[in-house]
């Protein structure tokens, strides 16, 4: 079984971040252990110990350390990575605290302490001639070169996902140059493009009315024994999945956030066609190293 | 929170996005890039003549008085939605109100939580007598937003104080799953330098007797997302609600509890949170159908009336 053939059993970061989408107070009692940067590396190499082979993670600071734990651990060989940017919550808070204005200075300001000249470059035109994607493009070569300087070589970037909060939105204005720009960029860099989204039969109706090729992209959205978060309906999304014909569709939320035990919920997405791999979020060692072994067992046969 | 809606309102089937109006240079210039043939303007008198059904308006709260006057008194617009809180004091919440009743037709103002499932579900039990006679209640709203800032930024008083910007979610609930209500004791606190208002505590009444305590803060420490919660005490058990689960233990011994799976939580359109799609959705159905859409400016005009009482008790009147 090729990297392209193998299903794709992502380590998601949500506990990383202190994040519970059953209940927010769920997530406070289980403390900030989680959000211990080496805490986290060892969950992630408890996983891909136990059938996981790669990362989904929103792009932040915690995650980056996270990167550059596990790489001084041995644990980035093959190491598959699909990165979510931008990572909304810290954007929007900094927003909230220094408001719009003084984020899009501190954005730029990052940008040339990290001395990377092409995203300086675009970045600079961008302003200039007040064009999006241009600033779409400096914001991707800055985040990349992030993920790769913590990764190191031995990982493989092999998607990056806008996050739903920008995918959604887009989708929304029905911006298809964005995600047409967004696509060519990634190709022309060999990564692939993917889009994060809660609205999934919404996404594919609207690329196929533009005529964005499935088979570029990876899409991750909910899919769940429960319908949460899969919108419009659980059977929407199902029937718009079985019509489909390429299997690029990451199933997140299959847990529906902890509402379902891993059999059911391994059960469902086993049944289910055109899924090309999960991302579950882990946060305890032993949790860890059961739920890859089921996955890796129930997915891969 | 003027993109989200306009999003939202651009995906509903019976809405066409017409106009966008911002008062910053960049914002308007990405604005008209970014929205193709939507006229993008500087100022809210230049949507006249533009035909319009409603305005959303999202601006700061100081605003609201004088943007919803303009829309109202140049006939811009006759329905109106206004984000919370209505305006920066019950006195112009009135005047609002007044101007609203001569000049326009559907109002109504972005208390989105009574749009979440859970929330919706207290309110149907407490309307099903589920939980007996309300006894009493505690309510908090809390949220790291400013936890760990010394200083009180730009962002804390551009927000209106953590009374508008969150505490008026918690009251108007209590408004409306009890009715009105007056307050007996109030403390307001500044927990950066400056004069910011980051954390109160008050008493409420209701006349036959029910008794509420509100804790709000916007420097609590591990709310990495703002969480409102309230716990009811009726005459026949207790309830606990906040925005991801409901619990409800009756006194006969019958316990349980709901989460957001369990209430249909799905929307046509997801973004932010589902209870914004099914916000605009009832605005926009109101405005078709020429009902009257709750919360109005009449009823949220009661949560600024409550704010100022807070803040009367607390010995900072504005």
């Amino acid at each position: 079984m090729n990297n392209e053939t193998k299903k794709l059993l992502l380590v998601g970061d949500n506990p990383f971040h202190g994040i519970s989408h059953l209940s927010q107070e769920r997530a406070r009692v289980r403390g900030n252990t989680m959000t211990y940067p080496k805490y986290a590396a060892d969950l992630v190499i408890t996983s891909l110990e136990n059938g996981a082979n790669g990362l989904m993670f929103s792009v932040s600071e915690l995650t980056l350390s996270i990167l550059r734990i596990i790489r001084r651990m041995g644990g980035s060989k093959r190491l598959r990575l699909y990165a979510i940017v931008p990572y909304a919550y810290e954007y929007v808070r900094l927003g909230v605290q220094i408001g719009m204005p003084g984020l899009a200075k501190k954005f730029m300001k990052q940008i040339v302490v990290s001395r990377n000249v092409r995203a300086i470059a675009m970045g600079l035109k961008g302003v200039v001639t007040v064009d999006p994607v241009a600033i779409l493009k400096t914001y991707l070569i800055y985040e990349i070169s992030r993920i790769k300087s913590s990764a190191g070589k031995q990982a493989n970037l092999e998607s990056v996902l806008l996050h739903e909060a920008i995918t959604d939105m887009a989708l929304a204005y029905n911006l298809d140059w964005l995600f047409k720009s967004y696509v060519g960029f990634m190709l022309d860099l060999g990564i692939k493009p993917g889009f994060n989204t809660r609205n999934f039969t919404h996404l594919l109706n609207k690329f196929r009315e533009w005529n964005i090729d499935l088979r570029e992209t990876i899409i991750a959205t909910p899919f769940n024994k429960v319908g949460f978060q899969m919108n419009p309906s659980k059977t929407d999304c199902e029937k718009a999945l079985a019509n489909i014909t390429e299997s690029n569709i990451i199933a997140i939320s299959i847990l529906a956030a902890g509402y379902l035990k891993p059999l059911e919920a391994v059960n469902y997405i086993k049944g289910l066609p055109n899924i090309r791999g999960v991302a579950v979020g882990v946060s305890k060692e032993q949790h860890a190293r059961a739920t890859f072994k089921l996955l890796k067992e129930k997915l891969e046969r | 929170m003027g993109l989200l809606h306009a999003s939202i309102l651009n995906v509903l089937p019976s809405v066409e996005l017409k106009a966008v109006c911002d008062k910053s240079s960049v914002i308007l210039r990405f604005s008209r890039k970014i929205f193709g043939g939507v006229n993008v303007v500087n100022d809210v008198e230049k949507f006249s003549g533009l035909d319009l059904d409603a305005v959303y308006i999202t601006t700061p709260i100081f605003s609201h008085l004088i943007v919803t006057k303009n829309v109202y008194l140049n006939g811009i617009a006759p329905n109106v939605f206004v984000e919370k809180t209505l305006a920066s004091s019950y006195d112009e919440a009135e005047e609002l109100c007044n101007l609203a009743q001569s000049f326009g037709n559907i109002n109504m103002v972005g208390y989105m939580k009574r749009f979440a499932v859970t929330f919706r579900k207290a309110k149907e039990l407490l309307d099903q007598d589920t939980l007996g006679e309300p006894i009493s209640f505690e309510a908090y709203a809390y949220s790291s937003d400013f936890f760990g800032n010394k200083k009180s930024s730009k962002g804390s008083s551009y927000r209106g104080g953590v009374l508008r910007d969150s505490g008026c979610h918690l009251v108007d609930l209590a408004l409306w799953f009890f009715g009105d209500l007056r307050v007996d004791s109030a403390k307001l606190e500044s927990l950066t330098e400056g004069h910011s208002e980051d954390s109160a505590y008050f008493r409420v009444k209701r006349s036959n007797a029910l008794v509420g305590e509100f804790n709000v803060s916007w420097c609590k420490e591990n709310y990495r997302l703002p969480e409102f919660c309230l716990l009811i005490k009726g005459s026949k058990g207790i309830m606990r609600v906040n925005d991801d689960k409901l619990e409800l233990n009756l006194d006969i011994g019958k316990s349980f509890r709901w989460y957001r799976h369990d209430l249909n939580d799905n929307v046509r359109f997801w973004l932010g949170a589902p209870e914004y799609f099914r916000e605009d959705e009832y605005f926009v159905r109101s405005v078709l159908e020429g009902h009257r859409a709750e919360p109005s400016f009449h009823t949220a005009s009661k949560v600024d009336y409550i704010i100022d009482q807070v803040k009367h008790r607390a010995g900072r009147n504005e």
